[in-house]
């Protein structure tokens, strides 16, 4: 069973969306979808001060099997982003809540987050594949 | 084969392999025999390479060749006397393969596909000797040396060949035996730090090594000279297919031959991406590419055009999907071979 934090929000895409006290957000994929690319060995990341819309593609995860696109899951401006990636992509897969972040942004609109499913429904669609 | 198993992981199965062992079902490889009086003499005029220059008791790499020199198929050439020859050819080959020697066979001389009859089972990497006298084996073989042992009631073929770059061995048994001598393999590999590995990892390890994989590095389009397969073709033999259009290439220079390129920038290659000059022109193609786990670096082979005039050590740029990946042109193998 893959993992599915309580407190964090997701995308039918397969990406999580931690929401930050300063009012900015954290993304990730899960790992559910961690699981289902294999071993990481490549990220291409947005660079910070880029502005997306929401479902924009942001970057590119590729595993030794597969690439898989990275999507915007609300809109808003790129702040920073997981450089730690470029050395160690595995942790997208040791770490996929955690070291495995991958950009942190500042939402146009927050009431976005709304729309966004909760850990239950996630759950749900992970369970389904 | 799965691609990777459950519990490993490509870079998990490729690492089990460079530093202690792994252990395959190849059994989608093709199996055929050739058979009767003189085998080997009629098999020798119609494959590349030159079987004068082994004898009984071990195997070759070799290639199927169309009149035109294009490559049917890449294959082991197994000689087990003058009368018999054991080939493995790629699985969706065999069937070609067979036809082509069968339709010019000679009387007296038979080409029978063992495709569904036999298994082949691969254990590879530094610790694949102490799996094979673990399960009772002799592991006491030449690089390319192979022998007919009974073990267990049943007669196995084992032999000092395989596709990974490490010592290892091939082991052609019985369809119905196979499943036992896998987990018994399985279980002295693991004893050593082995584990099962999958096609995933087949695939990074030959890749790493520059070998060849037919359908992307060779094929019916790329001949041998283009392919880097020059060394597997008996030149100085009267007879075998694609003779004189070889020749003929060979004189004139292949128009673009096979590269390793190892990535210099952050990016991975895959096979079908264009390769670009300095100056931003197409120059060639990849053919097969991955991330290797060994270097941590994209690696990949690719056909490049000889009038760019690309040498070792020149730099060139394979697009992925519009983003420039710098290359430096490289000596293959990526890594060191221990075949020997």
């Amino acid at each position: 069973m893959s993992a599915v934090p309580e407190e964090l929000r997701y995308t039918q895409e397969h990406e999580w969306v931690a929401i930050q006290e300063s009012g900015t957000v954290r993304i990730g994929i899960t790992d559910y979808a961690q699981r289902q690319l294999g071993d990481v060995v490549f990220t291409q990341l947005p660079e910070p001060g880029q502005r997306f819309a929401t479902g924009d593609t942001i970057g590119e995860v590729e595993s030794t099997k597969s690439v898989s696109e990275i999507y915007m899951p609300l809109a808003g401006e790129v702040l920073t982003r997981n450089t730690g990636l470029e050395d160690q992509p595995e942790s997208l897969n040791e770490d996929p809540y955690g070291d495995g972040w991958m950009i942190e942004v500042r939402p146009d609109d927050p009431s976005e987050l709304e729309g966004l499913l909760d850990a239950g429904e996630y759950a749900k669609l992970a369970d389904n594949g | 084969m799965p691609i990777q198993y459950a519990d490993g992981g490509v870079v998990a199965e490729h690492t089990a392999v460079r530093e202690a062992v792994g252990v395959f079902d190849v059994s989608h490889l093709g199996k055929a025999t050739v058979a009767g009086a003189g085998a080997s003499d009629f098999v020798n005029a119609c494959l590349t390479n030159d079987l004068g220059r082994i004898g009984p008791g071990q195997a070759q790499y070799t290639l199927c060749c169309a009149e035109d020199g294009g490559v049917v198929d890449d294959l082991i050439a197994y000689l087990v006397n003058d009368d018999e020859v054991f080939l493995v050819p790629n699985a969706a080959n065999t069937a070609e393969v067979a036809d082509r020697l069968r339709r010019v066979a000679p009387d007296g001389i038979s080409v029978t596909d063992q495709h569904t009859d036999l298994a082949v089972l691969a254990v590879q990497g530094p610790r694949s000797r102490a799996v094979l006298e673990a399960t009772g084996l002799p592991a006491d073989l030449d690089y390319m040396a192979f022998v007919d042992v009974e073990h267990g009631g049943r007669r196995l073929r084992i032999c000092r060949t395989g596709y990974t770059g490490e010592h290892g061995y091939e082991l052609v048994v019985d369809s119905d035996g196979a499943s036992d001598l896998f987990e018994a393999l399985l279980a002295a590999a693991g004893e050593e730090g082995g584990r099962a590995c999958g096609l995933g990892a087949r695939d990074t390890l030959r890749t790493e090594m520059g070998y060849p994989l037919h359908g992307q590095d060779l094929s019916r389009e790329i001949s041998p000279l283009q392919g880097g397969a020059r060394w597997a073709v008996g030149w100085r033999k009267d007879a075998f297919w694609g003779r004189e259009a070889l020749l003929g290439e060979k004189a004139e220079g292949p128009r673009r031959r096979l590269r390793a390129l190892r990535a210099t920038g952050r990016g991975i290659p895959r096979s079908g991406m264009p390769v670009l000059d300095g100056q931003g022109a197409v120059i060639g193609r990849t053919t097969s590419g991955t991330f290797s786990p060994s270097l941590r670096v994209g690696i990949a082979l690719a056909l490049v055009d000889s009038a760019a005039g690309v040498d070792l050590g020149a730099e060139v740029v394979v697009d992925v999907r519009g983003r420039p990946l710098p290359c430096e042109v490289v000596k293959p193998p990526f890594v060191p071979s221990h075949v020997r």
